[in-house]
Order: C-alpha cells, then sequence, then structure tokens
C-alpha cells in the first residue's frame, strides 16, 4: 500500500512560552498537490521545518512517505526537494556552481531536466550568487530542487521575488510535477497560486489547523457573496441573521452571508432592489472570513486576486 | 487602512534627521568603547597593582631586571624591557603592546563592521534612501567612529588615573592620560585603516582581512627591530613601532604622535575621497559577477568548506610561514643576548639547549596563539553556515548532521595540524640559514607540540556549538583571550596557578627550549575530542538556529 508523502501526529512546537504549532494532524496523499495557507505566524514554516528535521519536535511527530521525519532523515530526505521564500545560497559561487554542488550533494540528478530548467527558467549560470537579484536567487533555488525530480516537493513561499512570466513557468513546472506523480507541499500567502495550484487546502491560524479541504469543500463551508444595488437609500442590513461584513458605497452595498439567504432576501423584498447579484467567494474571501479584515494588509492579498 | 500607515511611514523618514547615520553608528561605537576602555583600564591597573606587591623590594626588581632586562624572546612579543625594576617602567612594558594591539583590532572590527557590514546589510539602503551622500555619510561614520575613540580614551584614562594615585603605584595624571593615548593610538590608526579597507572591497570579512594584514605586518616588523638585532630603526618603519616609542610612563617622546596623526588624517581623508566615487554596496577593487565553474572542490560539504575559506586559509599559511621564516632567521642572535648573563646560560645548560631554541621557544608560543585563532575561527564560520541560513541547504538533502558537523571538525583538526606543522618547518628553515644549530627533528616536533591547545579549543568550541549555538563565537573568543591574557601576564606577576592552570598556552611545554610533555598533550586532546563528540550529540537534538 502507498504510504502518504507526508503525515503527521499531534505534531507540536513550543519556541520558550510560545505555541508555534498546536496537536497538528495533517496528510499529504502520495501524487498529491496540497497547499498550507496562513498570515505571517501562522506556524507555516514551523510546520515545514519540523518535517525536514531542521527543528526537533516538542511533542507528537512527522512521516515523510512513512520514515520519521527526525531519525531517519537520511532516507526521507534522498526522496524530497525544499525551495525556502528566502534563498540564502552562497555568494560567491556562481549560480551554476551552486547547481552542481547541490545535484552532488543530493546525489540524484537529471541532467538534461536540470539544463531544461535553466532554459526555462531563463537562468545566468555563470553569474556569482552575488550578483543575482533576490527573483534570480529564487529561480535558482527551484531549479536546484525541481532537478532532482522528488518525489515530494517542499515549497515556502517559494515564488516571493518572482516576475508574473516566471511565476507561470513556475506553476506549469508544479503542473508538470503533478503529471509525473510527484506530490507537492506549497506554503503561501498569495491565495491564487494556491487556488490555481492545490487539489486540497489547509488553513493554518496561530499553530493549529482551522479548515482542511479542497476547494469545492472549502467554499461549502464559507459564506456567499451578495452585491446588491438600491433604488433609494440602502438599508441597515447589519442586523439580519446570517449577515456579516457590510460594506456600503453610494447606492450599492456588499455583504456575506452565511447559510440561508431567506433572511436577507425577505427583507431586500422590502425596498426598491435595481440590482442583485451573488457568487462564490473567491478565495481571498475565504480567507478574510477565516482572519479577519485586519490582517489582509500583511499579505499580497491585495493584488492576488 | 494600508494607504494610512503608509503615509505614516512618509511622514516618519521626512522627521528623520540627516545624522541618523551619525546616531546610529556614535551609539554602537560608544557604547563599546566604554566597555572595552574598562577592560583597558583594570587590565593596566590589575598589572601595576600586582607587580608593586609581588616586587615590594629593590633586590626582587634586579632579579625580574635580571631575567627579562635582555630577554629579546620576550622583548620580541611584547616590546623591550625598559625601566622594570619600576611600577611604571614594569606597567608600560606589560601593557603597552598587548592593550595597543587589542585596540588595534577592536577598531578593526568595529570599522569594518560600522563601514561595510552596515552597507552589506542593506542598512544604509535604508537609512540614506538617496537623501544624502555617500562621501557625507562616510564622514558621519567615521565622525561616529571618532567619538567612540574618545570615548575609549576617556574611560581607560580615568581608570589608569585613578590607579596611578594609589600610594603603591604613584604615577601621574598627565603620565597615565599619555598612557592611555598611547594605547587608543593603536585603536585611532586601524580604525581609520579598517574605514578604508571597506571602500576598498566588497564584502566586511575582505575587508577586515586587508586591515589585519597590515597589523600582522606591522608586528612582524615591530619583532624584528625588538629582537635585539641592529634592524632597531625599523620600528619607526610600523604604526605598532610609533607606539612604543611614544614610551609612555618611562621616557615619554610626544613626536612620535606624528606619524600616528599623520596615518590617521590620510586614512581618513582617502576614505571619504573614495566613498564618494564609488556605488553603495560596490567597491573600489573590482569584484568579478560572473566567472568559469570551478567544480573540482564541489563534490560535497567539506569541498565545498574548503572551497568558502581557501584564501584565507592561504593567507594563514602565508603568515604562518612568514614568521616562520621571520623568527627562525633571528633565533641566533636573539638566542645570543637572551644568554649573554652567566645565570641565564647556566639554567639553559642545564635543560641542555641552545640559546637559539631557548629563543624559539617563545618564538612558538606566538605561532601557538595564532592557531588557536585558526581554530576559533574555523568554529565560528561553521556556526556562520547555520545562522545565515546557508547551513538548511545541506541538511534538507540526504546528509546527516554527525556527518556534516563531524566533517568539519575533522576538517578544523586537520588545518590546525597541518599549520603546526607548516610553523615548526618554516621557523627550522629560517634557522638552518643563518646556522642557528637547531636540529629539524626537534622543530617538527616543537611544531606538533603546538597543536594539543588549539584542538583543545577546537573541541570546547564544537561542544557550546552543538548546545548553545548562539554563545559560539563569544565563547571561543573568549576563551582564547583569557587564555592569551592569562599567559601574557600570568609568567612574570606572581598569579594564583589555579588560574594559570586554565590557560592551555600554560600548560603547554615551552618547546624547543623545554621538553615536550606529551602526556599533557595526550589529556589536552582527549578532552578536545570528548568535547567534540558532546557537540555532535547535542548538535543532533536541537533546532537549526539563526541569528
Amino acid at each position: 500500500m502507498a504510504r502518504p508523502a507526508v503525515r503527521t501526529f499531534a505534531l507540536s512546537k513550543q519556541f520558550g512560552a510560545t505555541e508555534a504549532l498546536r496537536d497538528l494532524d495533517f496528510e499529504v496523499g502520495e501524487g498529491e498537490v496540497v497547499g498550507v495557507l496562513g498570515p505571517n505566524g501562522a506556524g507555516k514554516t514551523t510546520l515545514i521545518r519540523l518535517l525536514l528535521g531542521l527543528l526537533i519536535p516538542s511533542s507528537g511527530r512527522g512521516e515523510i512517505f512513512g520514515l520519521d521525519c527526525q531519525h531517519e532523515t537520511v532516507e526521507a530526505h534522498r526522496r524530497i526537494a525544499y525551495v525556502a521564500g528566502e534563498a540564502n545560497l552562497w555568494p560567491t559561487l556562481t549560480a551554476g556552481e551552486t547547481l552542481h554542488l547541490l545535484g552532488r550533494v543530493q546525489g540524484r540528478l537529471d541532467l538534461a531536466y536540470r539544463d531544461e530548467l535553466v532554459d526555462r527558467f531563463e537562468l545566468d549560470t555563470s553569474k556569482k550568487v552575488r550578483a543575482l537579484s533576490k527573483g534570480n536567487r529564487q529561480k535558482l533555488a527551484l531549479v536546484a530542487a525541481l532537478m532532482t525530480r522528488p518525489d515530494l516537493l517542499i515549497l515556502d513561499e517559494p515564488t516571493s521575488g518572482l516576475d508574473p512570466l516566471m511565476e507561470r513557468a513556475f506553476r506549469s513546472c508544479i503542473d508538470e510535477a503533478r503529471g509525473r506523480g510527484q506530490s507537492v507541499l506549497l506554503s503561501s500567502h498569495i491565495l491564487s497560486e494556491v487556488e490555481v495550484l492545490c487539489d486540497r487546502i489547509g488553513i493554518l491560524r496561530e499553530g493549529v489547523l482551522v479548515e482542511m479541504g479542497t476547494l469545492a469543500e472549502m467554499r461549502h463551508l464559507s459564506a456567499l457573496s451578495v452585491e446588491a444595488t438600491f433604488d433609494g437609500a440602502v438599508p441597515d442590513l447589519s442586523q439580519v441573521p446570517g449577515v456579516s461584513m457590510v460594506s456600503v458605497q453610494g447606492s450599492s452595498m456588499t455583504c456575506q452571508v452565511q447559510g440561508s439567504v431567506g433572511p436577507l432576501l425577505k427583507a431586500l423584498a422590502d425596498v426598491g432592489v435595481r440590482e442583485l447579484l451573488s457568487r462564490e467567494p473567491s478565495l481571498e474571501e475565504l480567507f478574510l472570513s477565516h482572519y479577519g479584515a485586519g490582517l489582509t494588509a500583511q499579505g499580497d492579498s491585495g493584488n492576488a486576486g | 487602512m494600508l494607504a494610512d500607515t503608509r503615509t505614516d511611514a512618509a511622514r516618519h523618514v521626512s522627521t528623520w534627521p540627516s545624522t541618523v547615520i551619525l546616531q546610529v553608528t556614535s551609539r554602537k561605537t560608544v557604547r563599546s568603547a566604554v566597555g572595552w576602555g574598562v577592560v583597558f583600564g583594570l587590565y593596566t591597573a590589575t598589572q601595576a597593582l600586582a607587580y608593586a606587591s609581588s616586587y615590594a623590594t629593590p633586590a626582587a626588581r634586579r632579579l625580574l631586571v635580571q631575567e627579562f632586562g635582555a630577554n629579546t624572546g620576550i622583548s620580541a612579543l611584547v616590546g623591550p624591557a625598559i625601566q622594570i625594576d619600576t611600577v611604571p617602567g614594569f606597567t608600560a612594558w606589560k601593557c603597552l603592546t598587548v592593550l595597543a594591539i587589542t585596540a588595534a583590532v577592536w577598531g578593526i572590527l568595529t570599522s569594518t563592521r560600522m563601514m561595510r557590514g552596515e552597507e552589506d546589510a542593506g542598512r544604509w539602503e535604508l537609512l540614506l534612501a538617496g537623501r544624502t551622500t555617500r562621501r557625507r555619510s562616510a564622514a558621519e561614520a567615521l565622525l561616529a567612529m571618532a567619538m567612540g575613540l574618545v570615548a575609549l580614551l576617556v574611560t581607560t584614562g580615568i581608570i589608569t588615573i585613578a590607579m596611578g594615585r594609589s600610594s603603591k603605584v604613584g604615577i601621574g595624571a598627565g603620565a597615565a592620560l599619555f598612557f592611555a593615548l598611547a594605547v587608543v593610538a593603536g585603536a585611532c590608526m586601524f580604525t581609520a585603516i579598517g574605514a578604508l579597507a571597506s571602500q576598498l572591497s566588497s564584502t566586511r570579512r575582505q575587508a577586515a582581512g586587508y586591515a589585519s594584514a597590515l597589523l600582522g605586518v606591522s608586528y612582524a616588523l615591530r619583532m624584528v627591530a625588538d629582537s635585539g638585532t641592529d634592524l632597531a630603526w625599523l620600528r619607526w618603519a610600523t604604526p605598532l613601532g610609533w607606539i612604543e616609542e611614544l614610551q609612555p610612563l618611562t621616557r615619554p617622546n610626544p613626536l612620535a604622535l606624528v606619524p600616528i596623526a599623520l596615518l590617521t588624517a590620510a586614512a581618513a581623508a582617502y576614505t571619504v575621497y573614495l566613498a564618494g566615487r564609488r556605488d553603495l554596496g560596490a567597491s573600489v577593487f573590482p569584484d568579478r559577477s560572473s566567472t568559469a565553474p570551478h567544480l573540482r572542490l564541489l563534490s560535497g560539504s567539506v569541498g565545498l568548506a574548503f572551497r568558502l575559506m581557501r584564501s584565507m586559509l592561504i593567507a594563514w599559511a602565508a603568515s604562518i610561514i612568514a614568521y616562520g621564516l621571520l623568527l627562525g632567521s633571528i633565533a641566533k642572535s636573539g638566542g645570543k643576548i637572551m644568554t649573554s648573563t652567566p645565570s641565564m646560560r647556566l639554567v639553559f645548560a642545564r635543560l641542555g639547549v641552545t640559546g637559539a631554541e631557548a629563543y624559539l621557544g617563545f618564538a612558538l608560543l606566538i605561532m601557538a596563539m595564532a592557531l588557536n585563532f585558526v581554530a576559533a575561527g574555523q568554529i565560528s564560520a561553521t556556526r556562520a553556515e547555520e545562522s545565515i541560513g546557508r547551513l538548511e541547504y545541506l541538511l534538507v538533502r540526504p546528509l546527516s548532521r554527525t556527518r556534516w558537523l563531524a566533517s568539519r571538525i575533522v576538517m578544523a583538526a586537520g588545518i590546525v595540524v597541518l599549520a603546526g606543522l607548516l610553523a615548526g618547518l618554516s621557523t627550522w628553515l629560517g634557522a638552518a640559514g643563518e646556522h642557528a644549530g637547531v636540529s629539524f627533528s626537534s622543530m617538527v616536533e616543537a611544531g606538533l607540540n603546538i597543536v594539543p591547545p588549539a584542538l583543545l579549543l577546537l573541541g570546547i568550541g564544537a561542544l557550546v556549538y552543538g548546545a548553545l549555538p548562539r554563545l559560539v563565537t563569544f565563547a571561543t573568543y573568549g576563551v582564547l583571550v583569557w587564555s592569551l591574557l592569562v599567559e601574557l601576564t600570568g609568567g612574570i606577576v606572581n598569579v594564583n596557578h589555579w588560574i594559570l592552570d586554565t590557560s592551555a598556552f600554560h600548560q603547554m611545554a615551552a618547546a624547543p627550549s623545554a621538553p615536550i610533555d606529551w602526556t599533557t598533550n595526550a589529556i589536552m586532546t582527549a578532552i578536545g575530542v570528548a568535547g567534540a563528540l558532546a557537540g555532535l550529540v547535542a548538535f543532533n537534538l536541537r533546532d537549526l538556529k539563526g541569528e
């Protein structure tokens, strides 16, 4: 029987008094692409570093393809590749030297695929890492990870600093990886990226997995987005059961509805409604309903929709 | 809400005074200067007071003069012993060179950190944001460091003046202040040199390397000048020689302040000039941004470590060879002077060593210290890989923590052993060229004899790295500096032997002038190995930690 790519059992991590991750039970099936969303400090990076054996769990444990993350690291690491949000590579090595070194340390390397990736990401391999921009360093780290054709790719906010064109190249690489049956664990706060790439999505908040499911399941759990334009003044709808996040602009109003839309329709029936629009919420709105509006300023969510 | 934050930030920027670099830099520099001033002052006071009580009678002091007055080995290390039958003379002899060098190292580290380190980290970019010129920001940083130097002078001065007022010591306030000035002169020149090097090179490490190389050359020239040869005039050719020529507390010679002031002013002025001629983040010496690949070494973590440290290791090897040849070649004349008194001749004859071998016993002590610096550098480089975040790119691959750290430690130990052999061989070569009568095998053994203290330090460093990584650089250099200070001061002032025993250099026999103590060497090595093993275990049980 195939073992899941990632599996955690009540995985917890404390840094002093801070609880970074609490009793996390989490799974990435083989061949599955799973996204982990959450604002900064939610525990995404802690989860990934625990899986990589860079951090030691306070309690609980994690497995990669059935191999213990802490005690069977070498075997587990043969099957994975990792990209961090910040590519702190050796500044005096050239990009080509870096790829050579990391390929040798990995011990598993597809040279033709490496050259193809270098072309696709338009990487200048003769340049020293010191002379590369942040985006180019990130590309280098991505190529270093993808070139080993790992069974599991672990990506911690991998596209920070990439331009949109390169982001597209990255997405197609992930799609190909999925096509070949590779598993992917992707952490991000770029919602559109996760929305496009992932089979399942988990939402982390303050170290706890508050939500886990496919995009369709998550939508089901969440609210309906309603926009209405009125003939006259906008009535006060904030007291209507199930309605939240009401915002009024001139004669139009947007709000979220939890559960049945019945009460809202009843309230609207008494006033003159010129236009009524309802749609499934985007992942961004889903995100907002979990974290509240105050947290949007932190993420890149503003330009992600 | 987002927009609000932005305007807030903008407002904040516009209210920043344009002297922000001056403020930030001076705050950091002055704080560190006051701390070191206290150390310098207390060190001086301890030496003076300990001398006054250890050598209370004229007879005891005459004996000291007999023993050390003509000891060229020691005068090559710390400068000539002038008037050491008086408290001021002794204090100047024991403290001036040691403290001036420490102050110079402080100056190099401070100025390269403030001028290159801050720029590398991108902080200047944030502070500047096009609001002031590079020339002006360099001048501000220099001014801030001048404030630090004043703070160093004031703190050191106050403590030495207070010490001088003690009836046992009896040094006037003017003389005490001139002494403090002489110590700070070392910091002064090398702060300016470090600032200049920061303009010339593109990384902090490189800048500190250039400035340290100059300090090394300066020390080597002073050694030759103080080795009793007819090259005493060389003292005027080296910054450390000028400090010695100031002769505070004995025969003050303010004339030597002239070259000191000139060098400082010239280096500072050139720094400001160069700062205006280059881009932020760039350097004057060209820094190639792309090269042909060199893949030979890059097949694993050890090869990588070699590749990254290649230039540093070459620099160390070159300095060790240079010192070895230099010390070896002056060993004969130095030894002659050392054995010029009948009593000393008798002592060495009884030990069965020639004058040159007696001299080289002291000379290799310096090499032992250099080896310890190599070892400490290896430990802090190991930590840097982790704290900067590069280590994880290796450890997420099929490379175990144990294998990575163990290979780093073994590599470091190998480097230290090679450095010891190099020290012995080059010293022998220098001595053989002068027909000093030093045997090849005794110098090879003497070279190996200086290795165990460095292995001990490596083990301690590995243990602290495994258990408390954030403290490792501080702890490793702390142990090293402690051993240095104990060794440089303990031999003459009667320090409790328990304190003396804490210095690895004190445990080490002064081969070739004394027989090698292989048992002690084995014990030091064994403690080092045990420390390294414990460090490996601890490293596996902890989180990887950034800065």
